[in-house]
């Protein structure tokens, strides 16, 4: 009865879709089918997880992903654990935008604007919707003869991050519809000015901040399962999360210029148009069995077919849109070479260029595969020698953009004002790793000089801003903080981590960067849906105790499969991560011990980035902060 | 930056005497730096997504152990690539090499921004101008 | 200068198009399959106990004169048992030898699977250690190589092998090199 009705409420909520498509000859029609969408397709998610919940083995997609052991928070995370369901959850998350949308700013938009943009949305959920319904509906059901169980959710996804990272991932993607919802409307009307750009930032700042959590979440997800100790792999599907949040960067700043001084416009519309094609190729990539991923899901070709020629249409249309109605904003702004338009614009081609490259590296080898010449693979290695100069060159602009003015800037009072800043970083990100006995490579000590720069540039920005700080200056320095966090982070983790792999019986000891660890017991435990095995290791430094750390092997019961859950012991400064390997016939077994320095920096900084976008919708008046205290 | 200081003293207390045997033993420091240089620049065949060095498969830990031999048996970085390409094709480099085929993939970079930067100078030329 | 601004801002267009055409292609082709470089290459060389002769050897000097799918397996490989099923069926075709290489097995086992499920290989190779594996870029179970009469690789099948590749792709070849001569 109940996969019935979720069926029912699909096609309910797709034909409020279609309805809502209608909006610019009906408004009001529009708005109200957008609402109703949503809470049809609130009741279809709500009555999957019911579904995973009573372990309603009729539905396939339940079978497939659940099992009646399985703990009761992983079943509910399972709803979105596959293709069907996270593809509701995909729709779902693009209604809700709507309805976000409708009551925030809806009031504040003219009437085209508007009608245009909820058109749009719904056009969008029209085609996820038929995809949905088509090609992977989550509620089809068959009625097994014998008694069966489910399949169970793969390991890998059995963990807490299952519940938080695919929805912060997708209110990110789809969240890039809102904008690119706004280009339209503006290619149609063919206006776009400041009050435009200021409405259409915060649905620009929002899916960029969900963006960067996601993609944290996912990079800590992959340390924490994974097992290698990585946490980041230019795995394709990595790089397309990716692609999308440097466009969206690169389309934050552009609308600042856009908004304060009213140029850059059609540059501003392209990158919304590109942020949100980014979007749906990634979903594309992940979905349709393009690629081989860790992360991808199982597929037939029946959706790649569906999802390419969806994405060829929406975008195709839009770049159409584009060249030719761009003409039309076509303004003779006004700037200085040496100014902080000049430097925006600059960090925004740059961000472009780096997603460019990313973009090449990733589709290149099925480029390659489909002219039939050859299969290769791009790596890491490729990706490190292209990206870090680019990188570095931005981090370089980073620390300049924010002391220039708007218009004209004199060379001769930036350089005054920062070349101490810049002195004092060179001479730290040099004598630190020296002063730490720490080898020196060139590369370390430049990304260390570097995401020093940002921070005393940023620091500096903030003393000559005390009487006026906004809460949109605050949300940049947090945001730029977080880079500088992050990049210090990979550069002392790329160059100092340690690794080693030992044999090791029971009571003997090994060592790794100054940490001693003694295998001190091996427990076997029984849990309702696997056996475990869980060896402990008591850490010793300096002959004091520093922690234990636990290392699991699991066997699931519904897969055959040994799943190795790495133990990890962890301060602000380091990570000390194990993984257990193969018990040899000895009694010892095979262990890898990885020291991570500063790991952890690099996830905080990716959460300053959500922090800082957070931030700039608290309820303060935005004329500045210190009047809100007075 | 104290708990820093620390722990580089401690890296220097405590090299020796410590009872656990090595996976992969070598004479020289840097052949262990090849060794894991080398694998975590290769990709496993059966599991696509992980290097080498990460990998848990079967064939991986066969491959681990050639290269192991092979660099205890003073082979260079380039015929043991050589060795495994001639098996298994350049799909086992994470770095393609630099040939025809891979021509747009290393030069692309370049002539991307390249383009870029011709198109930041028009149009900060284009709009300075009137200045 | 009018229809070069015009030209400027369709490129996005067409690149865009060039990529959707790309990744079209894209979708036909299987990400999985790692095509092998030995194929047009002579048989890389082995020397290897037989599985039910431990004292007689196989090597590649077995291939002169014969045409042989090459078939990799295991007793640990559960779709190789399906595989096995069709290949018993090939063992009749005129002029095609089936040579197997158990790869990284159990002795034993192996012997106990082939009594089990039947036997369609004129000659069992062993390759405890993998090795050979190896040196024929094997990556997983079951894989097959056609090799001509010449002892050259001329096709590699990853996968199991069933009746719809067969006659679709591997029969064809092993009928054109029927007409090779040696």
């Amino acid at each position: 009865m109940l996969p019935e009705l979720g069926n029912f409420a699909i096609i309910l909520a797709l034909c409020f879709a279609i309805l809502q498509s209608f909006t610019p000859r009906f408004v009001q029609l529009g708005t109200v089918s957008a609402m109703a969408q949503l809470g049809f397709l609130s009741l279809a998610m709500l009555i999957l997880i019911i579904n995973f919940i009573n372990d309603d083995i009729t539905v396939l997609y339940v079978r497939e992903h659940s099992h009646y052991l399985l703990p009761i928070l992983y079943k509910i995370g399972a709803a979105w654990g596959g293709h069907e369901g996270s593809l509701l959850l995909w729709c779902l998350i693009l209604s809700a935008w709507t309805f976000a949308f409708i009551v925030f700013s809806g009031k504040n938009l003219p009437r085209s604007t508007y009608s245009i943009i909820i058109m749009v949305l719904g056009l969008l959920n029209t085609g996820f919707i038929t995809f949905l319904f088509i090609t992977s509906n989550p509620f089809k059901q068959d009625f097994p003869e014998t008694p069966i169980v489910g399949n169970d959710l793969t390991p890998l996804l059995q963990d807490p991050g299952l519940l938080f990272h695919p929805p912060a991932l997708y209110v990110g993607y789809i969240g890039f519809a809102i904008p690119f919802a706004f280009a339209i409307a503006a290619l149609f009307n063919g206006k776009l000015d400041k009050h435009w750009a200021r409405l259409c930032k915060p649905w620009v700042i929002l899916p960029w901040a969900y963006l960067s959590c996601g993609i944290v979440l996912g990079s800590w997800w992959a340390y924490r399962e994974l097992g290698w100790g990585g946490w980041w792999f230019w795995d394709p599907v990595e790089n397309a999360s990716l692609l999308p949040w440097l466009s969206a960067t690169a389309l934050l700043h552009s609308l600042i210029v856009s908004e304060k001084r009213n140029v850059f416009k059609g540059w501003t519309l392209l990158l919304a148009i590109i942020t949100f094609g980014l979007s749906l190729m990634g979903t594309f990539l992940v979905r349709s069995g393009i690629l081989v991923s860790v992360h991808a899901f199982a597929s037939d070709p029946a959706r790649g077919v569906f999802l390419l020629s969806f994405l060829a249409m929406i975008i195709g249309i839009a770049f159409f849109l584009y060249a030719i109605k761009i003409k039309h904003f076509y303004q003779q702004p006004q700037f200085n070479l040496i100014s902080r338009e000049t430097a925006l614009l600059t960090n925004s081609v740059v961000l472009l260029t780096a997603m460019a490259t990313i973009a090449l590296g990733t589709l290149y080898p099925i480029m390659l595969d489909s002219l039939n010449l050859e299969k290769i693979s791009v790596g890491e290695p490729y990706f490190n020698i292209i990206i870090t100069p680019i990188i570095l060159f931005l981090l370089l602009m980073m620390g300049f953009a924010p002391h220039m003015h708007w218009g004209r800037q004199s060379i001769l009072t930036l350089w005054k004002k920062l070349r101490m800043s810049m002195l004092l970083s060179i001479v730290l990100g040099i004598t630190i790793p020296w002063m730490l006995g720490f080898k020196i490579y060139g590369l370390t000590c430049m990304g260390l000089a570097l995401g020093i720069w940002v921070i005393l540039s940023t620091a500096q920005f903030c003393l000559t801003l005390t009487s006026h700080l906004t809460l949109h200056h605050l949300a940049m320095i947090i945001a730029h903080l977080g880079i500088a966090i992050l990049v210090l982070g990979i550069t002392i983790n790329k160059s100092y981590s340690e690794e080693r792999q030992v044999k090791l019986f029971l009571n003997e000891k090994t060592s790794l960067a100054g940490y001693e660890l003694t295998f001190s017991k091996i427990d076997e435990i029984h849990k309702p849906n696997y056996h475990t095995q869980i060896a402990t290791f008591l850490i010793h430094k300096n002959f004091k105790k520093a922690g234990t750390l636990k290392a699991e092997q699991r066997v699931y019961l519904s897969h055959d499969q040994l799943f190795s859950k790495p133990g990890i012991h962890y301060n602000a400064f380091r990570d000390l991560y194990l993984t257990l390997g193969t018990l040899h016939t000895d009694g010892s077994w095979s262990i890898r011990i990885y020291y991570k320095p500063c790991v952890r920096w690099i996830w905080f900084g990716g959460f300053m980035l959500l922090l800082g976008g957070l931030i700039t919708f608290l309820p303060i008046k935005k004329r500045g902060l210190k009047h809100a205290y007075h | 930056m104290k708990k820093f200081f620390i722990l580089i003293c401690l890296l220097v207390m405590y090299q020796h005497g410590i009872a656990s045997e090595d996976y992969y033993t070598f004479n020289s420091h840097e052949k262990q730096q090849r060794f894991e240089s080398l694998l975590s620049q290769l990709r496993c065949l059966v599991c696509q997504n992980q290097t080498l060095a990460d990998s848990n498969a079967p064939l991986a830990e066969d491959l681990r152990n050639q290269i192991y031999l092979k660099i205890n048996a003073g082979q260079s970085d380039k015929n043991i690539t050589e060795y495994l390409v001639s098996r298994y094709g350049n799909f086992i480099l994470y770095r393609p090499p630099f040939d025809k085929a891979t021509l747009v993939l290393w030069c692309g970079p370049f002539i991307i921004f390249l383009f870029s930067m011709i198109y930041l100078f028009h149009c900060i030329h284009n709009k300075t101008k009137i200045n | 200068m009018h229809i070069i601004r015009t030209v400027k801002f369709t490129i996005p267009l067409i690149l865009f198009v060039i990529i959707i055409g790309f990744l079209w292609h894209g979708l036909k082709v299987n990400p999985g399959m790692i095509p092998s470089p030995l194929i047009s290459q002579p048989a890389p060389e082995f020397k290897l106990p037989q599985l039910f002769y431990p004292n007689e050897t196989t090597s590649n000097d077995d291939f002169i004169g014969h045409i042989t799918l090459f078939n990799v397996w295991a007793t640990w490989c559960n779709i190789c048992i399906e595989e096995n099923d069709f290949l018993l069926k090939l063992t009749n075709i005129e002029n095609l030898r089936i040579m197997g290489l158990n790869y990284k097995d159990d002795v034993a086992l192996a012997k106990q699977w082939l009594h089990e499920h039947g036997n369609p290989y004129h000659v069992v190779a062993v390759d405890s250690s993998g090795n050979t594996g190896i040196d024929w870029g094997v990556y997983g179970t079951p894989e097959t190589f056609i090799i001509d009469k010449k002892g050259i690789i001329r096709y590699k099948h990853i996968g199991p092998i069933n009746a719809a590749i067969w006659e679709k792709t591997l029969y064809p070849i092993i009928v054109q090199l029927r007409n090779e001569t040696l």
